[in-house]
């Protein structure tokens, strides 16, 4: 027995990630009610209350996608900035790090928007507004490898947080899996992140939310 | 270069402080679910409850595709999902059969198998683990026990939940990987498969959890999931990245702090944590299915 994914996870998970998804919100959102009204087939259109949870759902992907531009938009100028020479010499496991982390959260970025989407709301192509000046504010001052480390450390925390915080309110399934599925990854880019500044990977026995933006 | 065996003890000890302020938490949502409790205790048969649940179930398995010919079709795409996992859910719930607690006890099942499989690789040195030499040893060590420690306050906090939800704590190892651990253990030769199992046991918790959340009712059962969730899927990472520094020859490199010797790393170290973009959960031979913990 071994971790190695199947061939068919991958194509799944793409096609989870745009369509499915975005139609499991909508569908459940309809009809996997909690509040047991007698509506027990549920009908698309229904109740107040049916039509509070997509909302919500959608809300809840809206915020994730503009915390996920902020991320693409903060790796990208860290890896510019790398490669122009401004943060010092870049050993090669962060290196592949960042490039690596900038590619998951587009993916990341391309779901949420997917979902909106399909939805018919707006894309998503502005970063969280709450967080961008503070985020431009720490990126100014970043000089070196370790600087933008510890950027990116903050980053990932308020994303995973955001994401955990998020899960017991989303009304889809599919919504839940996709927010899990994401906060797993921030998880271990954080715990990568940690290891490479020094410190312990693994602080925490639960997973805190206190850095979760709303 | 040198572990610093005072900052990791300083590291460890915050850990435990957190977990503490984490435990508070849970706590506190111990006397609602208390009382969910005691309101559910003196209640034989909920027959509006079973009946509002199989409703949900079946508006559930219409939007999988898991009815009649969808379920059908299903079966071809997914082979032996059709089982365990399939058959749980498309059974109609009894008055004796609580999704969310069977959930529970078989998370707490799969923390009690983690204690304990971590707690003979150190003690009976599986593999040689305990025989890892220098700062590789020394923070696997810290890593074992550390992790360990963990698992075990997960166990209790999932009982916790258990017993809140007015079921029973469950304290066995999960049946399905025992059975795993068990014809696992005499192939572990080096501290690499050791490693490796380890984070077998990882992903199973990970995924096992993720696949979870969209299937409770109680809502702070889910928050407790997820919380949990996030800190074995830094577990798994961990491994993936000592298993790669093990595998490639480079023990010096298992360091913390790692200090100037980050820019040894080899570029692999900076992705090997995460494979993918999304948790890629493989189902359902790494998943442990709620009626593999259960009590019985």
């Amino acid at each position: 027995m071994n971790e190695t994914p199947t061939t068919s996870g991958f194509s799944r998970r793409r096609f989870f990630s745009a369509s499915g998804v975005a139609a499991g919100l909508v569908v459940l959102a309809a009809c996997g009610d909690d509040d047991d009204d007698g509506d027990e087939e549920g009908q698309a259109g229904g109740g107040s209350q049916q039509d509070q949870g997509q909302n919500r759902d959608l809300a809840v992907a809206e915020l994730a996608a503009g915390l996920e531009v902020l991320a693409v938009n903060t790796y990208q100028a860290a890896l510019d900035a790398a490669t122009s020479n401004k943060l010092g010499r870049v050993p090669p496991a962060v290196a592949t790090y960042v490039q690596t982390a900038l590619a998951h959260h587009k993916e990341h970025l391309a779901a949420w928007n997917g979902i909106l989407r399909s939805a018919g709301r707006a894309e998503v192509s502005t970063p969280n507004a709450q967080l961008k000046p503070t985020v431009d504010s720490m990126f100014a001052q970043v000089k070196d490898v370790a600087g933008a480390a510890n950027l990116a450390l903050t980053l990932e925390d308020i994303a995973s947080q955001t994401y955990l915080k998020a899960i017991p309110t989303l009304t889809s399934k599919d919504a839940i899996r996709k927010a899990g599925e994401i906060q797993v990854v921030d998880q271990q880019h954080i715990a990568i992140l940690r290891y490479a500044l020094g410190m312990y990977p693994v602080p925490e026995v639960f997973q805190k939310t206190d850095k979760a933006v709303s | 270069m040198q572990i610093d065996d005072r900052q990791l003890s300083e590291l460890i000890e915050e850990s435990q402080d957190l977990h503490v302020d984490a435990m508070k938490g849970i706590a506190e949502t111990i006397p609602m679910l208390e009382g969910i409790r005691e309101e559910r205790r003196r209640e034989e048969v909920d027959v509006d409850e079973v009946a509002q649940f199989n409703a949900r179930r079946r508006r559930a398995l219409q939007a999988m595709g898991l009815t009649g010919a969808g379920l059908a079709a299903r079966s071809v795409v997914y082979g032996s999902l059709g089982s365990l996992f399939t058959g749980l859910i498309a059974s109609p719930a009894s008055a004796d059969k609580n999704l969310d607690i069977q959930i529970l006890q078989t998370a707490s099942s799969l923390e009690r198998l983690a204690v304990n499989t971590y707690n003979a690789a150190a003690t009976q040195n599986i593999g040689g683990i305990a025989s890892v030499r220098g700062t590789a040893g020394t923070v696997i060590k810290q890593f074992v026990e550390t992790t360990m420690m963990q698992h075990d306050e997960h166990r209790k906090g999932f009982q916790a939940q258990t017993t809140a939800l007015g079921g029973r704590s469950q304290d066995q190892p999960n049946r399905k990987f025992q059975d795993v651990v068990n014809k696992a253990v005499p192939t572990l030769k080096a501290p690499v498969d050791v490693v490796n199992f380890a984070g077998t046991l990882e992903k199973v918790a990970t995924d096992t959890y993720l696949v979870n959340l969209a299937m409770f009712e109680d809502t702070k059962s889910k928050e407790i999931m997820a919380s949990v969730m996030g800190v074995e899927a830094q577990h798994l990472a961990s491994l993936r990245a000592v298993s790669a520094l093990l595998t490639a020859g480079a023990p010096e490199l298992i360091k913390i702090p790692i200090g100037a010797d980050l820019a040894d790393l080899p570029a692999a170290a900076g992705s090997v944590g995460f494979p993918a973009a999304f948790e890629q959960v493989m189902e359902p031979d790494l998943i442990a299915q709620p009626d593999t913990g259960d009590v019985r």
